[in-house]
């Protein structure tokens, strides 16, 4: 009879601990605060200072946090920031700021040109090799001419240069970047937990249009497809960069779909130093072989923008939409290219594609089917992100790979610097002798047009070489709760939250 | 006594073969901490200055002995993606993936009881063929489908919880234990069908015992039968599996913390292993492997201690 | 025994029409498997495709057949793989036992100590994707268990009057291991066999789900299920026809291995 107590008792006392457990949930703080609580797909890095990082997914975040003297807008053009002016001479050679008046940092205390001096120095510093910001090696002095004035001489002249003068300005006295962020933007960090979210507040001494919402939530969804299932259930409110199948998934619900591009350049990247891909024959028979629009439509149900070299339409002025048919499907011209290459029987070949993106993984499938139709056999091999970068992106040791390039900088050399053959990250070993001068005529240019015209250079003779073979411009598309509105959409990889709000 | 000492020092040389297979394991896998540190942006100077600060630079035993020494003084080293101590990052999620295995183990341990009674007491009946065919078929599931379709009918349809919406432990503990009984049912579902299984037919084995038929005669009821001598022992078979089921339940949530969102210590194996945070890796998968070794060195003593027959050729 | 084997009936009958549709899909697929065609994304199921078609206008029967093939080489694989390096660890350790059955036995620990999930990333970091590395992983994960029950067979069978009546008529360690001692732990052997090839076909479903399992252009069922459910809400058809698969599949074996168990 014992057992039999024990056991009813043991069943009773786990079985109450279940249900007061289950029960004492409920009420939660009140909601008077206004909020919102984005998806994203992955955590920040390990540190908080913005000079060091470097991962996307964590810039994107930190733009609402960090500024620099000048700042972006959705239009791609430059705006006064930290400054609220600046003047640059006429040799290109000296930039002067002259700080706004009363912009607050974070912890309360006021930018002075101290901490101006001290962020672009620390930044330049070379003590440790490369400086952090690499452009800014061609810094010669900073000076502090008054309280509100700052002055930078450059070695050479650089046109580009405003564009650097994003870099974050943070506080001389924080000696603990790492793990305390304070900056001068529109949201402040509050806290972090590993692999679950990272909590931001409105800032409400911003110098500018302060934030509609007063706390931010970003989840980390690491299971993409749970996207959907934790918008419909409304865990999440806001999703940015749903693909379209999700996107699709969400029809008939309470989100709705933004749609803007993706600002990367999504091609399927040859490695031009090995066989047979050393071949410019070679390599225009596969922009034949490839149905860019059918990949679009398996994709995306046809959104997305067909691009034709390194370089996408939120450029602007550097864009050149004509590329984008330069090869238009042509199986018999492509097999004749074959032919001449010597491959008229086709090749094999691997195409690697990092595991971590279902679009480039989605592309290639579909490029792989295209290419057999010229006899043209690829083996699709996924691996970690970890490994494509060292194998592949540093180590250059691959066939190809469908991967989508994106700019650091509105500027059109941070596209097309990789493909000058001596530059340290041309994965692709592309080596064009007229490719390197077009592109030291853009740098020297000294007028806008002069550069814009050897840049445009640059770009044709990508396309025409066939150095890669070009794709997209993905969509990107944002999925939002009705209950908000306010997205924008930025020419450059960030996420700008102060400009969302409420629907009432 | 002295079997016991036996079991412990082999314990402890299982664990240095598996600290040494796990270390050997990060240096021979390509990818390289310090490259994925810094990404497409890295130059060879910043990279070869970072290896050296990691320590990366050093020779395989050396490096191997400076890590399992101070593993054992409790410094895990610190993570390579969040920067902070290893220890306190574990000490940190631990608790969520305690919390969700234990619901687990709870809501497991119930039903095993009540589904096996229930069945061998009904042997052959309707009940116990409609349980028998449910028990099946929730073996042939896969966890991460199991997942997605409670996700989808309890949490999508039936509104019962908000799949993606956890809390965290610090901020409402009632939420966080209400948010985790869905994924703790995840996890128990196919243990609870293979236990209560095991349950049923160690009962209605026990019931065509010698000593069984004996009670019988004696004029005890089927109750008083059932209870006091089959189930105690038809038990002992069952606690064993559930001891094995809650070690293998540890290493499963790593696929149901990932389906429901829970940043448990699953999850942070799982973004480790693929940004090769090693300090991180090593120290969760020592821990996993602690854990699981000293839970079979128990099972297997329990079994001595029960199964005499065991004990001379261990 | 009046009573009729449900669980032999059943478990034949499951497995015979799952065994039917990846033997015909080896030889012959009602359409390419790899065929895309744009017109017929997420199809509905029709006559022309009795399941649907997938994201990329794919027939879903066609993929299924060959995805079962797929998932079925791998879990043989893995589960033979286990076996036999299983029941020679096993068989050795517990005939001869001494210092190498503890050496054997401390690896067979610290193995199965490993969560399967590491041991298969590890595995597929090193030697690339693909479906035999797969087994490869799977496979030395599944070695612990068997030989532990292989050794405890043994250590069970070496004192028993045959084998002694062996030793003395003077037969060879080799042959009094496999010749007499093997065959006698054959039926406990089956239906651990049958239980691995389930976990095996769960795994390899896992694996896919974390993104290591098998790589496309091959498909398995569970990568078609990972793959479906971002289509659960749009074409739940995608989902199902891979998922039920693999229930059937499980399904049919653990009915076998039930009725072993009872036979016996």
């Amino acid at each position: 009879m014992k057992t039999k107590r024990r056991l009813i008792l043991l069943v009773s006392v786990l079985m109450t601990l279940t249900i007061a457990l289950s029960a004492c949930s409920g009420d939660k703080e009140d909601s008077n605060a206004s909020e919102i609580t984005i998806g994203i797909p992955q955590d920040i890095e390990d540190t908080l200072d913005p000079h060091k990082i470097l991962a996307a997914g964590t810039k994107e975040i930190f733009f609402n946090i960090y500024e620099g003297l000048v700042k972006p807008d959705s239009d791609g053009n430059l705006n006064p920031a930290v400054a609220s002016d600046y003047k640059i001479s006429a040799d290109k050679k000296v930039y002067t700021f002259t700080l706004r008046d009363g912009v607050k940092f974070h912890d309360g205390s006021t930018v002075t040109v101290e901490d101006v001096k001290f962020s672009i120095d620390k930044c330049a510093d070379t003590s440790n090799g490369e400086p952090l910001v690499a452009a800014f090696s061609n810094i010669e002095n900073v000076a502090v001419v008054d309280e509100k004035t700052i002055e930078i001489t450059l070695a050479n002249p650089d046109s580009d240069f405003l564009s650097y003068m994003t870099t974050a300005i943070i506080p001389a006295s924080n000696d603990k970047a790492d793990s305390v962020a304070i900056g001068t933007g529109p949201y402040k960090y509050v806290s972090r937990s590993p692999q679950e979210n990272i909590i931001l507040a409105r800032f409400d001494e911003y110098w500018g249009e302060k934030a509609n919402i007063e706390k931010v939530t970003l989840q980390i969804i690491a299971d993409s497809d749970m996207i959907v299932m934790n918008l419909r259930s409304g865990a999440i409110d806001m999703f940015c960069r749903v693909s379209a199948a999700q996107a699709a998934e969400l029809s008939g619900t309470s989100y709705k779909v933004l749609e803007g591009t993706m600002n990367l350049v999504q091609a399927m990247y040859l490695n031009n130093a090995v066989a047979p891909f050393d071949d410019v024959r070679v390599r225009q028979a596969l922009c034949y072989a490839v149905d860019r629009q059918e990949i679009l439509d398996f994709m995306a149900d046809g959104q997305g923008t067909i691009i034709g070299s390194s370089m996408y339409p939120a450029f602007g002025k550097y864009y050149m939409e004509e590329l984008s048919t330069y090869y238009s499907k042509d199986i018999d011209k492509a097999k004749q290219l074959l032919a001449d290459a010597g491959y008229a029987d086709g090749f094999s070949f691997t195409l690697t594609v990092p595991s971590n993106y279902q679009q480039h993984i989605d592309t290639a499938q579909v490029i792989v089917e295209q290419l057999k139709d010229i006899n043209v056999n690829a083996k699709i091999e996924l691996v970690e992100w970890d490994t494509w970068l060292s194998e592949v992106y540093s180590g250059r040791n691959y066939e190809a790979t469908v991967v989508g390039v994106d700019a650091s900088q509105l500027t059109a050399s941070a596209l097309l610097k990789r493909f000058n053959s001596e530059a340290g990250n041309n994965f692709i070993n592309f080596n064009s002798k007229a490719y390197d001068t077009a592109y030291a005529n853009a740098l020297a240019g000294i007028t806008d047009e002069e550069q814009t015209s050897y840049y445009k250079e640059c770009e044709r003779i990508l396309c025409e070489e066939a150095a890669n073979v070009y794709i997209q411009d993905l969509a990107c598309l944002v999925a939002l709760s009705d209950r908000y509105a306010g997205y924008e959409f930025y020419p450059l990889y960030v996420q700008d939250f102060s400009k969302l709000y409420i629907v009432e | 006594m002295k079997a016991i000492l036996k079991k412990l020092i082999t314990m402890i040389i299982t664990l240095f073969i598996v600290s040494f297979l796990v270390f050997l394991a990060f240096s021979v896998i390509p990818g390289d901490p310090a490259l994925s540190k810094l990404g497409t942006q890295a130059t060879p100077e910043a990279l070869e200055a970072l290896r050296e600060e990691m320590g990366l630079n050093e020779p395989f035993f050396t490096r191997y002995f400076t890590w399992i020494g101070s593993f054992f003084t409790g410094d895990m080293g610190t993570s390579y993606s969040y920067g902070i101590p290893v220890s306190e990052l574990i000490m940190d999620k631990l608790p969520i993936t305690l919390v969700l295995t234990g619901i687990a183990l709870v809501i497991m341990m119930v039903f095993t009881v009540l589904l096996g009674i229930y069945a061998a007491r009904h042997e052959g009946g309707i009940i116990d063929r409609i349980l028998m065919v449910v028990n099946q078929i929730i073996m042939a599931v896969p966890a991460f489908f199991a997942g997605i379709i409670i996700c989808f009918v309890f949490g999508l349809i039936l509104k019962w919880f908000t799949p993606g919406a956890f809390v965290s432990y610090e901020k409402d503990f009632g939420g966080f234990v209400a948010y985790l009984i869905a994924p703790a049912v995840a996890i128990a579902l196919p243990k609870c069908a293979m236990a209560s299984k095991l349950l049923r037919s160690s009962l209605i084995e026990q019931g065509n015992m010698d000593y069984i038929r004996t009670a019988y005669s004696r004029g005890n009821t089927t109750k008083g039968v059932l209870y006091r001598h089959a189930l105690r022992n038809a038990m002992i078979p069952v606690v064993t599996f559930w001891a094995m089921a809650y070690t293998d339940m540890i290493a499963g949530s790593v696929v149901i913390e990932q389906v429901f969102g829970i940043p448990g210590i699953g999850r942070i194996l799982l973004t480790g292993i693929s940004n090769r945070d090693y300090p991180v890796v090593m120290a969760i998968i020592c821990l996993l492997a602690l854990f699981i070794i000293v839970a079979n060195t128990l099972v297997d003593l329990i079994y001595k201690w029960i199964d005499p027959r065991m004990r001379d050729n261990g | 025994m009046k009573k009729k084997n449900w669980n032999l009936i059943l478990g034949t009958v499951i497995t015979s029409i799952m065994l039917l549709l990846i033997v015909v899909g080896f030889f012959f697929t009602p359409y390419d498997s790899q065929q895309m065609n744009i017109d017929l994304k997420l199809a509905s199921p029709s006559l022309a495709h009795p399941l649907g078609c997938d994201h990329f206008g794919r027939d879903i029967l066609s993929r299924v057949m060959e995805g079962a093939g797929t998932t079925f080489f791998v879990a043989i694989g893995t589960v033979l793989l286990g076996c036999v390096i299983g029941i020679i660890m096993g068989a050795v350790t517990g005939y001869f036992g001494g210092i190498l059955d503890e050496i054997l036995m401390r690896l067979n620990d610290a193995l199965f100590a490993f969560p399967s999930i590491l041991l298969a990333l590890v595995f597929i970091s090193l030697f690339g994707s693909g479906k035999y590395n797969v087994i490869l992983a799977l496979g030395i994960a599944f070695v612990p268990s068997f030989a532990r029950i292989v050794r405890s067979e043994f250590l069970r069978c070496k004192s028993l009057d045959y084998v002694r009546a062996a030793r003395l008529a003077g037969a060879s360690h080799l042959r009094i291991m496999f010749v007499h001692i093997l065959p006698n732990i054959l039926p406990v052997l089956l239906s651990s066999l049958m239980i691995g090839f389930n976990n095996a076909v769960l795994a390899e479903a896992s694996m896919s789900y974390l993104g290591i399992g098998v790589q496309p252009p091959d498909s398995s069922l569970g990568m078609m299920l990972s793959e479906a459910q971002t289509y659960l809400f749009r074409a739940p058809w995608y989902v199902l026809a891979p998922g039920v698969a693999i229930v059937l599949l499980i399904l049919g074996f653990a009915l076998l291995a039930e009725s072993i168990n009872k036979k016996k």
